[in-house]
């Protein structure tokens, strides 16, 4: 489903991420992890077609990334870290309007999205009297997501999808991501909340400075490095080394 | 390794199109502004067509300049209309263009979306056509009118002249875009946020220019009833305005080989613009688009970042509170680095800056001396205008911080602002319109009549604090009023206008000093009258 060969963003002499290779099929949860600045949301812009690999290449459902980016755009969904919406819109106005970018139908896209607002808990009135300005922060991701599933697509890529979402949203769209990847979508997981990624995803791919660290099951690579967690075996891994030493030393200048 | 093809997700039809959506999409987005805080649906679209109305409203109002040219020369007529189309049209393109071509949200919107460049950039581009030709169509409306009664027209010429404000449009738009794709070209990414934002200030200061220019030129020849495009007044044809005006002429007017030529330089602009925008280099706009979703950029050098912390610890600033000091360096890096606030001041106090200098160029035979005392006055307003739209800022929300820190009101933070915009703007200002009074007018003495002007700065500086509108950056930007500053403008040209000519007038009489005097007496107590009030000043309670 996701195949990249050698994939490469540099902006100048700094190399966002270098040579990444790797396949993911159908139907997988993949757990996309990395301290700040590895090249996570680089790599996830490139794969959605936003920003252009200065080397190597990618296919998404067949599709090659460069030759056919439309066709990629079309079979993948997005949900970025900023959460970006237009704000003088309202909900309703803005989902159709996403709608009508991927050749929806009005009628179509109003079942879809209803679909959605009883998943999420929200009625039909918040989405069309107040402007996405005027939400708060997990009604805007909830947006965002209903967004980037309204088209059906083959492949997700979620970038911390659950930052701003309280905790019966959380639990309720853990279950919906295992629900999609049943169906056979690609679900690929981009987050620092590493508890939820070890309970969610099938197989977790670590990197760092652009390269890639690890790749496997997440219990697997636990047991395999002795950690006891995923969140011990990432900082093992990416140079959080002295955590608790260094916490004391920031605590001691405001005792003086 | 590789995949087979799947099919994309089934798709129904019928579905409005992508370009309708899109278009529809920017001009909602450019109607009801980028963003909005707590507005519920309902009102923002009557609240948006009232203003939509309104604004329309005033631009009808304002072509009724227009009567002034009844029985002039079809030339005369359309150069000033032209002028003034160039002058607002240049001034909505060039504010609005960065930020509809580039926005950087919208790349994680839309960028990875099935949408094709060449669509987004169309779509903006009818989109800002579509505003522009509006706004062009109320400016215009009484001169198409007029433009019947012209001592050389008729009924040809309401015709012709929609076709050449449609053309100027064109042209107008398409040029600011043919800027950026060759601001891309040729600067690359790294550099494209701050060229944008240097290319929207000129484009804004050349069009009030052009637009400035051309109607001084028209009253001077008018008087004799003759403007036409001679050997004489060869420079008319570097003025956009002159070639659509030309085009007017050569077809509504007595058309002679002068206006033929301005309506070919024109036309043949105008497909050479749109030629190169919007075909030839439209390539570049994919570029710039996938630009703004990049996020690595090179680090500032070292010396341009420390400038402004060293302007903090020399004196006056030295002495001042560690809080004062802070907002005079936010300020300032906000003035010289965010692209937003750039956006609005420079091209907003662009006016201020260069009208100044038209009154000098005419003072050699105007009244002596009032192009100088004018000019100071005129600048003397700049940190009023300049703080009042330093208030607002796509980052307002930041400015949570001032309130949760410990300090009863904004006093500090509004000095360190004041400060911010005397150093940066207002005592540059000051230096160069100087030099330019030096070169016009080759009279020393001249200089002597800004200080009425300047008397006025530090008292006028305090007036935002005490409307209490003097804390920067926190405000949302869907919070500016634009009719209330061309309110304030105006009334800031009468005063500075009043001022000027009394202290030119004492000049002229040799009471000057006397009058300086006087001045000075009265602003003192009043400066530390307004400086005790902001002292005391608390905060404002939050709705």
């Amino acid at each position: 489903m996701i195949l990249l060969n050698q994939l490469t963003k540099r902006y100048g002499q700094q190399i966002a991420v270098d040579a990444l290779s790797l396949e993911i099929p159908a139907g997988q949860i993949v757990g996309f992890l990395g301290p700040n600045g590895a090249g996570k949301s680089t790599t996830l812009k490139m794969l959605t077609g936003m920003i252009e690999p200065t080397d190597g290449s990618a296919k998404i459902c067949g599709f090659d990334l460069r030759t056919q980016p439309v066709e990629v755009k079309r079979n993948v969904g997005f949900v970025p870290e900023s959460g970006a919406v237009f704000e003088s819109l309202s909900g309703l106005e803005y989902l159709e309007m996403i709608a009508a970018l991927y050749g929806i139908p009005q009628d179509a896209a109003r079942l879809r999205i209803r679909q959605f607002l009883t998943f999420f808990d929200l009625s039909f009135d918040i989405l069309t009297d107040k402007l996405l300005g005027a939400y708060s922060k997990g009604m805007r991701r909830k947006v965002v997501i209903t967004a980037a599933l309204l088209h059906n697509p083959h492949v997700v890529f979620f970038d911390e999808p659950l930052d701003g979402l309280d905790a019966n949203a959380a639990v309720g769209f853990k279950a919906l991501i295992q629900t999609l990847a049943r169906e056979g979508k690609t679900i690929v997981y981009s987050s620092h909340n590493l508890d939820v990624v070890e309970r969610v995803c099938d197989r977790v791919i670590i990197i760092d400075k652009g390269k890639l660290l690890l790749d496997g099951k997440p219990d697997e690579l636990v047991a395999q490095h002795n950690s006891g967690t995923l969140e011990h075996l990432f900082t093992q891994l990416t140079g959080g080394t002295e955590l608790e030493r260094r916490a004391e030393d920031f605590a001691k200048t405001f005792r003086s | 390794m590789s995949t087979p093809p799947i099919d994309a997700p089934p798709v129904m039809n019928p579905a409005p199109s992508q370009t309708r959506t899109l278009r529809k999409l920017f001009l909602t987005l450019y109607l009801r502004g980028r963003s909005s805080r707590g507005i519920r649906v309902q009102t923002a679209p009557k609240s948006v067509g009232k203003k939509l109305f309104l604004a329309l409203l005033a631009y009808t109002l304002f072509g009724l300049f227009a009567l002034a040219l009844i029985n002039k020369p079809v030339f005369a007529l359309a150069i000033y209309a032209h002028s003034m189309t160039f002058v607002f049209l240049g001034m909505f393109i060039s504010s609005s263009a960065g930020e509809v071509l580039f926005n950087k949200e919208e790349a994680d919107i839309l960028m990875h979306r099935p949408v094709s460049t060449k669509d987004l950039l169309w779509s903006k581009i009818l989109v800002m056509i579509q505003v522009s030709l509006w706004l062009a169509g109320a400016l215009n409306l009484v001169p198409l009118f007029v433009g019947v009664y012209s001592s050389d027209g008729g009924f040809l010429f309401p015709i012709i002249h929609v076709v050449s404000t449609i053309l100027e449009a064109l042209f107008s738009t398409g040029f600011i875009v043919l800027v950026y794709q060759l601001c891309l070209r040729w600067f690359g990414r790294e550099r494209l946020d701050s060229l944008m934002t240097m290319t929207q200030v000129f484009v804004a200061i050349g069009a009030v220019l052009a637009g400035q220019v051309l109607p001084q030129l028209v009253l001077r020849y008018t008087k004799s009833g003759q403007l036409n495009f001679r050997p004489d007044t060869w420079y008319i044809a570097f003025f956009p305005p002159g070639w659509f005006a030309g085009l007017d002429n050569a077809i509504a007017g007595h058309g002679d080989h002068g206006a033929w030529l301005l309506a070919g330089i024109g036309l043949a602009a105008t497909a050479l613009v749109l030629w190169l925008a919007f075909g030839k280099l439209a390539h570049n706009y994919e570029t710039g688009l996938q630009a703004m979703g990049e996020t690595v950029s090179k680090p500032r050098a070292r010396s341009s970042r420390r400038w402004t912390e060293i302007l903090a610890t020399l004196p006056p600033l030295k002495w001042f509170s560690p809080v004062s000091r802070a907002s005079f360096i936010l300020t300032t890096a906000y003035l010289m680095r965010d692209r937003d606030v750039k956006l609005r001041v420079f091209p907003g106090i662009a006016p201020m800056l260069i009208m100044p200098f038209i009154f000098l160029f005419q003072d050699r035979q105007a009244m002596e001396g009032f192009g100088a005392a004018f000019s100071a006055g005129f600048l003397a307003t700049t940190p009023l205008i300049v703080l009042d739209l330093l208030q607002y800022s796509q980052q307002w929300q930041a400015s949570d911080i001032f309130r949760a820190a410990p300090m009863s009101g904004p006093a500090q933070l509004c000095n360190g602002a004041r400060w911010a915009v005397l150093c940066v703007l207002a005592l540059p200002a000051f230096i160069l319109t100087g030099f330019i009074v030096w070169v016009a007018q080759r009279n020393v003495s001249h200089l002597l009549l800004f200080l009425p002007g300047l008397i006025l700065v530090p008292l006028v500086s305090l007036m935002p604090a005490i409307m209490r509108r003097g804390v920067p950056l926190s405000l949302p930007n869907e919070e500016i009023k634009a009719a209330g500053r061309s309110v304030k403008m105006m009334g800031v040209i009468i005063a500075a206008g009043a001022l000027s000519l009394v202290a030119s007038f004492a000049f002229k009489m040799g009471w000057f000093w006397w009058f300086i005097l006087a001045e000075a007496a009265i602003a003192t107590p009043v400066y530390f009258g307004l400086l005790a009030l902001v002292l005391r000043l608390k905060w404002k309670p939050i709705e």
